[in-house]
């Protein structure tokens, strides 16, 4: 087992759980700073909820340590931990108005009634849900329940916030509005936050670091643009963002035989009229709108691609030119070069 | 005006068809109405203007044969049966035991089956899944069969005294008291309890739980201020259904209950049958109706609340 981390923040140190049999989570390391918001990436059944679950208390690991700005908290219950989780589901009391949800952490403190009072009314206030103090759960929308129930993490002021799939449940319009909030809320607060989802473009937008869970493991943890740019494995590499997928090797611009596997990313691939270095012949097969930008599927004598063009869009059927901007090479599924 | 046509007929099609719909509706639904109306409807209310004394139509044949028939003396009726009963020396001792048993047993009922339900719901595993079946069983035995089986186990000569006196120890004797009765609804009643507190108890999700225990709140506080309040509705339906079963049982007191104060159940069978007054036997069951209206009343009550809080009305 390594060696325990002291510092400021989250660490865990060699989780592993195990549930009906199955390794759930194998000897997973991550260390979150103080501040920091990292979201935990990945499929369904990966293993990062069992692992938020760790974190706040509600699984004890059957091996490994959770430390909390050096305490460990590992076997500690989540009535324990200093942290606050926000459910999927929001999980509000429907028989409590939206001021008795918030201030339940604060009673259960049995703090004083003026005191509860200021805190939950600062809480509603940031996030702008003072006017439905007196609403019921089922009376609000569903971004406003859970707005409450960020509030009610909030008010706790928890050395750590966990967030499970927070915004699964809304349309896509408001997930945007409220992943904003929620990252607005957490920059102003210097709250450390970890967020569990599957939805890559939530994880790419919000986060300071994102863990990319696979089989219970973490395949890479950077930073947004580093994930991006040079994902360190061939899985996330094809979890994160759209890939051309081709099997063989990279060469002057070329797809050459081999037994490697080159990733392409769409928008690395550029069409052109003109040749310039490095491009060549390419046939507009196909063209699929796709909003703002278009899916441009190009056939080149050594190789297929998708790229995706957003200003001068070639018609099916044109001829000219591809450029292959960037090339990730993987050799058994890890990064051995960036071309 | 052709493009519209096609609209007003499908308009007109869709309307005839959610009429006939309704037709359908309301004729699938007369059968069962007309059985509760004729035989339910008819006779409580022919029984209730028997009370007040109107002892012709349908109450004449038993008004001849009852005795001590108060016949209407004003254009509504009389309350000379009611007078009757309220000035019976038996009367008020047969009520307070009536609604003593039905409490008594009414809490333990409830308290069981919360303790039980809530033991499954927090903490789980095999004892609650084998206790909450073993509770069950009572569910199976007809009340006749319960009843003897509890008559045997306490009575003067029966198991428990038996037992005891093995150890030198002078058991009461439990049968023809209010406590075997107690005993007997309590043995009845429980299954039906368990299903229904066990089952909205089981409904309160996962989540709503662990938020409570992330929020820093302990075992009883959660189940004081959301497993309880949140399963509510079921608890009050089970106590209601529970209180009302009880309040108008006859076979348990009739076997295990003393002969004196007695359940009004059983003293209504004996003022229709073996005192031959009819018209006081209705009486009581009138008094208990309206006992029992305002254990209804806290059945709505818990129904409206629920349908308030999941935003149906």
């Amino acid at each position: 087992m390594a060696e325990v981390v002291q510092q400021d923040g989250l660490v865990l140190n060699g989780l592993t759980k195990i549930l009906g049999g199955r390794v759930i989570i194998d000897d997973l390391h991550l260390v979150v700073n103080k501040g920091e918001m990292v979201s935990l990436l990945g499929p369904s059944g990966c293993g990062k909820t069992t692992t938020l679950r760790m974190i706040a208390g509600f699984l004890i690991p059957d091996k490994g340590d959770i430390l909390l700005d050096g305490k460990d908290v590992t076997t500690l219950g989540p009535e324990k931990r200093p942290s606050a989780m926000v459910f999927q589901n929001y999980a509000l009391w429907p028989h409590m108005t939206v001021f008795n949800n918030v201030a339940y952490p604060l009673k259960v403190r049995k703090m004083q009634k003026p005191e509860i009072e200021k805190r939950v009314h600062d809480a509603l206030g940031l996030v702008n849900l003072m006017h439905h103090k007196d609403s019921r759960p089922g009376q609000i929308s569903g971004g406003e329940q859970q707005r409450v129930a960020l509030a009610r993490a909030l008010v706790q002021e928890p050395d750590i916030l966990l967030l499970d799939e927070p915004l699964s449940n809304l349309d896509a319009k408001l997930r945007v509005k409220v992943r904003e909030d929620i990252r607005e809320l957490q920059r102003r607060l210097g709250i450390t936050t970890v967020i569990v989802t599957h939805d890559q473009d939530e994880a790419l937008s919000i986060s300071d670091r994102i863990a990319v869970m696979n089989n219970g493991k973490i395949e890479q943890f950077s930073t947004p643009q580093e994930l991006y740019d040079r994902p360190e494995t061939e899985y996330v590499a094809n979890f994160i963002g759209s890939l051309n997928h081709v099997t063989g090797g990279y060469a002057d611009g070329q797809i050459v035989p081999g037994s490697d596997v080159v990733g392409i990313r769409p928008e690395d691939v550029h069409f052109s009229n003109e040749q310039v270095s490095g491009s060549f012949p390419a046939t507009v097969e196909l063209v699929v709108p796709r909003g703002h930008f278009c899916e441009v599927y190009l056939k080149r004598a050594d190789v297929e691609l998708r790229a995706f063009i957003s200003a001068n869009v070639p018609t099916a059927g044109k001829q000219g030119f591809a450029r292959i901007g960037k090339a990730l090479v993987y050799h058994d599924g890890k990064l051995i070069r960036v071309a | 005006m052709t493009t519209v046509k096609p609209v007003v007929v499908a308009e007109s099609l869709e309307a005839r068809k959610a009429s006939r719909l309704s037709v359908l509706g309301f004729f699938m639904a007369l059968p069962p109405m007309l059985l509760v109306i004729c035989f339910v409807g008819a006779p409580i209310l022919i029984a209730f203007t028997f009370s007040l004394g109107w002892t012709t139509g349908p109450n004449r044949v038993v008004s001849i044969i009852g005795q001590e028939i108060h016949k209407k003396d004003q254009w509504w009726g009389t309350f000379g049966a009611y007078k009757d009963v309220f000035h019976d020396s038996r009367f008020p001792g047969d009520l307070r035991t009536t609604l003593l048993v039905t409490l008594i047993s009414t809490t333990l009922v409830l308290t069981m089956a919360l303790g039980i339900g809530i033991y499954q719901r927090m903490i789980g595993g095999r004892i609650a899944s084998i206790m909450t079946i073993l509770t069950l069983v009572p569910l199976f035995v007809p009340v006749v069969i319960a009843s003897w089986a509890i008559h045997t186990f306490y009575a003067g000569d029966g198991f428990m005294r038996t037992l005891m006196s093995h150890f030198g120890i002078d058991f009461p004797t439990l049968t023809s008291t209010s406590t075997a009765i107690a005993i007997g609804t309590i043995w009845t009643s429980l299954p039906f309890a368990i299903l229904m507190v066990t089952s909205g108890l089981q409904s309160v999700p996962d989540a709503l739980i662990e938020t409570a225990q992330d929020a820093g709140a302990g075992f009883f506080r959660i189940i004081r201020t959301v497993l309880i309040p949140l399963a509510l509705t079921p608890i009050v339906i089970a106590g209601t259904f529970t209180a009302i079963g009880i309040m108008g049982s006859f076979t348990i007191p009739l076997f295990l209950g003393p002969n004196q104060p007695t359940m009004l159940g059983v003293e209504i069978s004996n003022f229709f049958g073996s005192y031959n007054r009819p018209q006081q036997s209705i009486v009581m069951a009138f008094i208990v109706f309206a006992a029992a209206s305002g254990i209804a009343f806290i059945y709505i009550w818990a129904n409206v609340r629920s349908a308030k809080q999941s935003g149906r009305i």
